[in-house]
């Protein structure tokens, strides 16, 4: 499908003006996050929640999405997961995900067909990488059911490769898989892969929730269900991959993964893994590197580390989870959405292995009460260097307006802007979009638009997806943003992993300091635009940037005087930025 | 059905708390004593109490053994409201006089008021013991069994006297919640409907949304606390509940609201109490939340899930060594408290106590996978089970159960 085109001066003149946006609602300025709706975007496409009155609990999980650049011509394109036929489910009509080419004027084109990425499953979610280091982003796509790799061929097409690379139906039989992330745990320069496994749902047939009394059906409580084991995946370099977590504590830790992130929580140059869980308590496996014979030990500390239950000592319904240095002291800080009423976490790092929970203090408890959190992202969406939060939010059961007054299956998107070190809620100030309500579920954050201010998409439940543009660099008197400059960086690793994930930025502009950790992974099904984008607020150029390649790399390398407000690329080992 | 009537008997007990009238002999005394316990007996019907304490205090130093003077003082101390004071004299009087019975009864009544439930529960049931058809003792005991959580021994002591007495509102009101929150709605309904009979009153409309909230029908559980709480707000409870039917449906500052409400006319009510801590430690008011689950904690002496409250304030202040030494206890006696063993494994390893840690780690790890296979999902893969009863959310139940806090409500 083609969208219908606007003129690309027209689409960055608007951009730029802001002409034509609404000014209703809480905002005193324009927003500083708007909502692009599909007849602009030409993104049509909506998901198919297969709701049923049986109430099938995979229908209330999805959908994921993700920003990713499939044809490497620097704009980011667009990934959408559907349902799919499965044991319970036979679609009327065929359903399938979809990818959208980026036209560079702010609308998207669906080349799902000729790509050849529709699914077939009933699909949960996705994260793309570049797992065999030839330029060009791959894509895993997790579901109830089989899971699909599909391998980017370079040409605009994609090959389902999941049994040849060894992630066939067999491997994950018995697992529902839910988020994925690309990490290389080993660092041998190659991406490996974990994945969440959720409840083991039963084979032929499904325990049923409900109340006889009404006759109704509800989604089960994921309690009733039997924890099972996530998977960890080695990259063998050759296509092929075999698993790793039999014999680790990650095969021993039974649980009901819904979100991970792949991180460096003790700086030890190792990627760790925080896994949320629903019901049974998170995990924490902290990489402790190879064994006497080479095997990696993962450790799964989350109750030492005070990350896998609530403050009264109870798991909670970990949904989404990220990971990011948000206070700036050096140290990878956690964050897991839950469920209403069990309040969100927000894991400061003590730099000891364990964490305290600030999230009363950054005022997310409060905003979050009534809340339930899927996909979620810290980012620094108005570019003044200090990393901001973006949280998208929706209530699992579809009748919970018929029983509870507060809690309502449609729910607000939540914003957090740092000020003095500490989150501040803004959603109020920021725009109509905030005052809508949604089933949302997956979250990205990529800038589709490459205005350098960083822009969101939200997969809904049973819905379309809603895309919002970045205005804050535009706005009047909304929180941060304007005058603020960027530096966009496209990493290319050479001897570490193409992705260069788990690489650490260190930059300085305008006589401020400040340093990244390139984690992967984090929200709820969902896959983030691997760019990074370096807010330097009101400073003119970057003074300098020193890129510490992971490993096997290792190599760090320092650039001065780089340009603001433009994205670079660079190579490792190169020298320079194109 | 009139609740104000129903009052346990409690004023009218209270009132005929003092032996004035009943002048046994004693040993003798002197003149000036005789003077003085005359007098004192004049100024406690005179509605003198602090005379009459004064007087009695007197009297007593030279018959320290008189047991109607020790009693008297009791009960003019009581009705200045010095209750500890008169749980100490009542004490004495009965240490010289076993089997009397009033003074027992007032004993009681003072532990009552001072919200020691199991000390007035344990003297009421020996009052009930040797006197069956005490009516009064009857239904304060029952009163105290409900508020402590003993659903079964309210049930068990009121269900005789049901077939005696259908048409006793006061009985068929603390049988009908005792068999509510026991879980038992088919027998509880009967007698709801007996009270239905008379119109819509504050007692049906509580009992009703405390059947619902059991069921989990929380929205319509709602509307009737809420009803029950315009009807009738001096009725004990009705705050209580409609506090925990807001706080599952969300509505968390209305909850609030709602148990401040219960406390100001029942500032020693168990869930009102112990959700309020809930919700202020929520909210870091830390000190605030002490008080409630302190309180919380004088009613139900030793009850495992407010003392588990306390621990993880102690911890969220950073008294670790205070924490420790509660959690000890607690899980030496509820072993199976799986957020007792996280908390006390949170501990260990603050303390560097590695080894101690990973012990309870392996307690938690196990725990959770017991009650796991409890769980029908997990008990039967594969299984279909279309219409099973598993509720939709899981919510602060009714009555918070022993070694229990009410569990957040998911999905």
């Amino acid at each position: 499908m083609k969208a219908g085109r606007v003129n690309r001066r027209q689409f960055l003149a608007a951009g730029a003006a802001g002409l034509g946006w609404p000014r209703h609602g809480a905002a005193a300025g324009r927003p500083v996050f708007e909502e692009i709706p599909p007849e602009t975007s030409g993104i049509r496409w909506v998901h198919d929640n297969a709701a049923s009155a049986a109430h099938y609990l995979p229908e209330t999980m999805g959908p994921g999405c993700a920003f990713l650049d499939y044809d490497n011509d620097g704009w980011v394109d667009i990934y959408l997961v559907n349902s799919g036929p499965c044991d319970f489910y036979q679609p009327k009509t065929p359903i399938r995900n979809a990818l959208y080419k980026n036209n560079r004027d702010g609308t998207f084109t669906d080349v799902t067909e000729a790509a050849g990425v529709a699914g077939g499953s009933f699909g949960m979610g996705v994260a793309a990488a570049d797992y065999d280091n030839d330029g060009f982003p791959d894509l895993f796509v997790t579901a109830y059911g089989r899971p699909i790799l599909y391998h980017n061929n370079g040409n605009g097409t994609f090959t389902d490769v999941s049994e040849k690379a060894g992630l066939g139906a067999k491997v994950f039989a018995g697992h529902w898989t839910t988020s994925a992330v690309w990490f290389d745990f080993d660092n041998d320069g190659r991406l490996d892969l974990f994945v969440c496994s959720f409840v083991d749902y039963g084979t032929d047939s499904h325990f049923s929730c409900g109340d006889n009394k009404l006759g109704r059906k509800f989604y089960c409580i994921p309690r009733v269900f039997k924890p099972t084991a996530s998977l960890l995946f080695h990259n063998n370099g050759d296509g092929t991959f075999t698993e790793a977590s039999r014999g680790t504590d990650i095969e021993k830790a039974l649980g009901k993964g819904l979100g991970v992130v792949a991180t460096d929580i003790n700086n030890d140059g190792r990627m760790d893994l925080f896994v949320a869980n629903d019901t049974v308590q998170n995990f924490l496996f902290v990489n402790r590197g190879p064994d006497a014979k080479g095997r990696t030990k993962w450790e799964e500390m989350a109750l030492a580390a005070e990350v896998g239950f609530s403050e009264d000592g109870r798991a909670r319904s970990g949904m989404g989870v990220d990971a990011a240095d948000f206070d700036g002291d050096g140290w990878q800080d956690l964050f897991v959405a839950n469920v209403d009423q069990e309040m969100f976490s927000l894991y400061k790092n003590n730099k000891n292995e364990s964490f305290r929970d600030v999230a009363f203090k950054n005022q997310v408890s409060q905003a979050t009460r009534l809340l339930s959190g899927w996909g979620l992202r810290f980012f620094d969406y108005d570019n003044d260097g200090a990393i901001d939060l973006f949280l998208a939010n929706g209530h699992p059961d579809d009748m919970i307006d018929n029983y509870s007054q507060a809690v309502k299956y449609k729910e607000p998107l939540l914003l957090f802007h740092q000020e003095n070190g500490q989150l501040r809620h803004v959603s109020g100030e920021s725009g109509p979009v905030f005052a809508k309500t949604f089933p949302a579920r997956g979250l990205a954050i990529g800038d589709f638009n490459n205005d350098g201010r960083i822009d969101v998409l939200v997969g809904n439940n049973g819905g379309a997806p809603v895309l919002l543009r970045n205005m804050s660099g535009n706005n009047l008197g909304n929180p941060g943003g304007a005058g603020n400059h960027w530096l966009g960086v496209k990493l290319q690793g050479i001897k570490c992993n193409r992705d260069a994930v788990g690489a650490r930025l260190t930059w300085s502009a305008g006589g401020v300091k400040r340093a990244r950790l390139k984690n992967n992974g984090g929200s709820y099904l969902s896959s983030h635009d691997m760019r990074e984008v370096l807010g330097i607020g009101t400073a003119a150029k970057v003074d300098w940037l020193e890129i510490q390649w992971p490993q096997p790399s290792g190599r760090t390398e320092r650039f001065t005087d780089l340009p603001a407000d433009r994205y670079i690329t660079i190579t490792e080992g190169k020298g320079g930025f194109q | 059905m009139g609740t104000n009537g129903l009052a346990y008997g409690l004023a009218a007990m209270m009132a005929c708390a003092t032996w004035a009238q009943q002048t046994g002999s004693q040993a003798t005394v002197q003149a000036t004593g005789e003077d003085l316990l005359r007098h004192a007996i004049q100024l406690h019907q005179a509605g003198d109490t602090e005379g009459a304490i004064r007087e009695y205090r007197a009297y007593l130093k030279q018959a320290p053994r008189n047991v109607m003077a020790r009693s008297n003082l009791g009960a003019a101390l009581a009705r200045s409201g010095h209750y500890e004071e008169a749980i100490v004299e009542y004490k004495q009087a009965l240490e010289q006089d076993p089997g009397n019975l009033p003074v027992r009864v007032n004993l009681a009544l003072a532990y009552y008021k001072t919200a020691e439930l199991a000390s007035a529960a344990e003297h009421l049931a020996a009052v009930v013991r040797q006197q069956p058809s005490n009516r009064q003792a009857v239904f304060l005991l029952a009163d105290c069994d409900l508020r402590l959580g003993e659903n079964k021994k309210v049930i068990e002591l009121l269900s005789p006297l049901e077939k005696e007495s259908p048409n006793d509102k006061a009985l068929i009101y603390l049988l009908g919640t005792a068999l509510i929150r026991d879980e038992q709605p088919a027998r509880g309904q009967v007698l709801v409907d007996r009270i239905l009979r008379d119109g819509d009153s504050a007692e049906a409309r509580l009992l009703l949304g405390t059947t619902k909230m059991n069921a989990r029908e929380f929205a319509e559980a709602l509307v009737d606390l809420k009803k029950a709480a315009e009807l009738n707000p001096q009725l004990p409870d009705v705050f209580s509940y409609y506090g925990l039917a807001l706080m599952t449906t969300g509505d968390t500052p209305g909850a609030a609201d709602a148990f401040h409400k219960e406390l100001e006319s029942n500032p020693n009510d168990f869930v009102a109490n112990l959700q309020l801590g809930v919700l202020l430690k929520q909210d870091q008011r830390y000190d605030e939340a002490r008080v409630s689950y302190e309180r919380a904690l004088r009613v139900r002496p030793g009850d495992p899930a407010v003392r588990y409250q306390l621990a993880t304030l102690d911890l969220a202040v950073g008294d670790l060594a205070k924490a420790c030494g509660q959690l000890e206890r607690l899980t030496k006696e509820v072993p199976a408290f799986v957020e007792a063993h996280v908390s006390l494994a949170t501990i260990y390893y603050r303390l560097k106590r590695k080894q101690d840690g990973d012990r309870e780690r392996a307690l938690v790890l196990k725990l959770n996978a017991a009650k796991q296979a409890e769980e029908p999902g997990a008990k039967a893969p594969g299984a279909t089970a279309p219409g099973a009863k598993v509720p939709p959310a899981k919510v602060p139940p009714a009555k918070p159960p022993e070694g229990k806090v009410p569990e957040a409500k998911d999905r």
